[in-house]
């Protein structure tokens, strides 16, 4: 073996920590900042004394400050990184399997599932502890209902369920646009438009404390399986013929990735773009093996969305739906994508 | 024996393509399918390799019949080096030939140290290390069939089913394919390939499966099927088949349409 690929390897390698390391302290700087903007700044000051106050410290700190600390900003920039991290590694994996770079994490209908659920539990005036219990079963039940109409189907099973995605999530928004038609415009269309809206205002310690456990579970499952997820870039009997059970494999990066989805839009609404564009950064950043995508998609999505959240508390006197910035950042980069792969 | 066809039928949506296929390879043998277009060369490939459901006869690798093998088990028995192959993400060949080991460790591992010294072994064998690095999908076609080939020696199975390696390579990559097929089985591989050019069998010393309607024409070795009466039938033109010795005095078989005049 050739010291040169040695060599090589090692830069490789290294490359990776530092790049990861980047976007580690990206986050981190992101987080102790968004500490301190929004509506009611804090100093940085501020910040650490409020900190602090849990762990017995005796400082003359605003009362309000330890309040906007622990219950407000705490749990939106949790949100912020954990959904950062879950829609992105969702989106890769979706991109491996489908076998292509423009597939975003809702494209077998979980975003219209979820919308659907939420809609309809807002509608009867539920809660909103069930009104995300039920956009998360809703998520969950489209996608499955999309996989299993795909089986009985004789296309590829990536083709079909492409089909079956696009037609469960037809009609669902179908559904959402019928449930806002019918819903009372001063009251129920309000709250149904701006659940769905995406963002973070409304997050709270209560929601994280469910929403945290799918996340985990998607990304845990999908970081341990990650180096098969190379398999599945390829087609399906050659995936078979190295010795991949492909559809059972197939079948847990799809429940892994609906986990993180659907737990995503309980917790912020429709953000997007988050999931297609951050995947593609990472491959030019770290390579397209997934052993090392699938890491640096967490960190650079919790990164990159700690800090569009921060753009959108702070880029006008009012706060901006953080969906509504993902998109104008995201759009752009779409287009130059499509560019560039023409170009290829 | 090795890789042991017996009376196997099967196909697609309860339709049988292959129909009674009977033929067997080992060890250091090449096993060449040569038939038209459309005559169950891919079809019976798929149904060796398990892609698709046997409706008849079996097939059977080093006695053990296949159907009731895991895919993990399989892939450890049988290579599948498919025909081209442009993959969506721009893997480097190291990568790629790495990919081969996925039966050798669970499914929570990557690969490790003894996966890449195979990689680099496999990519050495076909003369290929200096491609580790490169990204493949900027590879030509010759050198992304050497990688692949190198994917499936390191896999480790004895059995390497090639799908027209020959299709989409140059004059010249297309003999140093054939070069490298005759080495593999001289290793003690078993190579079965399908191939379009009838001259192939010969120029691998190899078997052939001669291929008509999902039917055997004739099983054989080449000098016994590659003959014009067989030819004639399966491809339903006239045919000669020529033997004469090159510059170094080696016997070559060459296969030449023919027509009369007027």
């Amino acid at each position: 073996m050739g010291t040169i690929y040695v060599r090589e390897e090692a830069k490789i390698r290294k490359r990776y920590f530092v790049t990861m390391l980047a976007m580690f302290l990206g986050l981190a700087c992101g987080v102790v900042v968004s500490f301190g903007i929004g509506y009611f700044p804090l100093s940085p000051l501020e910040v650490a004394e409020a900190f602090l106050s849990r762990f017995g410290y005796q400082g003359n700190v605003r009362p309000q400050a330890v309040t906007i600390f622990w219950n407000i900003r705490l749990p939106r920039i949790l949100s912020a990184a954990l959904i950062g991290a879950s829609l992105p590694v969702a989106g890769a994996a979706y991109q491996g399997m489908f076998r292509n770079p423009l597939v975003s994490p809702d494209i077998l209908g979980v975003s219209s599932g979820a919308s659907l659920g939420a809609a309809l539990a807002i509608l009867n005036g539920c809660g909103s502890m069930l009104v995300q219990a039920w956009a998360f079963a809703g998520g969950a039940a489209a996608v499955a209902l999309a996989y299993l109409i795909s089986r009985r189907s004789a296309h590829e099973q990536t083709v079909s369920l492409v089909l079956t995605g696009s037609m469960i999530m037809a009609l669902c928004n179908a559904g959402v646009t019928a449930v806002k038609y019918i819903s009372d415009p001063d009251d129920v269309l309000q709250q149904i438009t701006f659940w769905l809206m995406g963002s973070l205002t409304k997050t709270d310690m209560e929601s994280l404390g469910w929403a945290w456990l799918p996340m985990a579970v998607g990304l845990g499952v999908i970081f341990l399986l990650r180096w098969q997820l190379n398999l599945m870039t390829l087609s399906e009997e050659e995936a078979q013929s190295l010795g991949a059970p492909v559809r059972l494999y197939r079948l847990v990066f799809i429940a892994a990735s609906t986990l993180l989805s659907a737990a995503s839009v309980c917790l912020g609404g429709l953000i997007g773009w988050v999931g297609l564009m951050i995947p593609h950064m990472c491959r030019a950043l770290v390579g397209p093996d997934y052993r090392r995508l699938i890491p640096a998609c967490a960190m650079l999505g919790a990164a990159y969305l700690v800090a569009m959240d921060d753009i959108a508390r702070s880029i006008l006197s009012m706060e901006l739906p953080l969906g509504v910035v993902t998109c104008i950042v995201g759009a752009p980069f779409f287009v130059s994508l499509i560019i560039k792969q023409r170009g290829r | 024996m090795l890789l042991e066809i017996e009376n196997l039928s099967g196909g697609y949506g309860g339709e049988d393509v292959v129909k009674g296929i009977t033929c067997r390879a080992d060890a250091g043998e090449v096993l060449c399918l040569v038939g038209p277009n459309g005559c169950g060369k891919t079809t019976l490939f798929r149904l060796i390799l398990g892609f698709l459901t046997v409706s008849g006869g079996s097939v059977r690798i080093g006695g053990v019949r296949a159907e009731t093998l895991r895919p993990g088990e399989l892939a450890k028995r049988i290579a599948y080096i498919p025909q081209y192959h442009t993959p969506v993400f721009s893997y480097t060949a190291l990568e790629v030939v790495m990919m081969g080991r996925a039966s050798h460790f669970s499914a929570l591992q990557s690969p490790g140290r003894t996966d890449r010294e195979a990689a680099f072994t496999a990519l050495e064998k076909l003369n290929a290390v200096h491609l580790a690095n490169q990204k493949y999908t900027a590879l030509s076609g010759g050198q992304r069939q050497m990688v692949m080939i190198a994917r499936a020696v390191c896999q480790e199975a004895r059995i390497l089913i090639m799908d027209e390696p020959g299709a989409s390579l140059d004059y010249a990559n297309q003999q140093l394919l054939l070069n490298m097929v005759t080495e593999l089985a001289g290793d003690g591989y078993c190579v079965v390939m399908s191939t379009h050019s009838p001259e192939h069998p010969a120029a691998v010393a190899g078997k052939v499966l001669l291929m008509r309607g999902g039917r055997t024409a004739a099983f054989g070795r080449a000098e016994e099927v590659i003959v014009p009466e067989l030819l004639e039938k399966v491809y339903g033109i006239e045919m000669d088949v020529l033997t004469l010795r090159d510059r170094y005095g080696v016997q070559r078989t060459i296969c030449l349409p023919v027509k009369k005049k007027g």
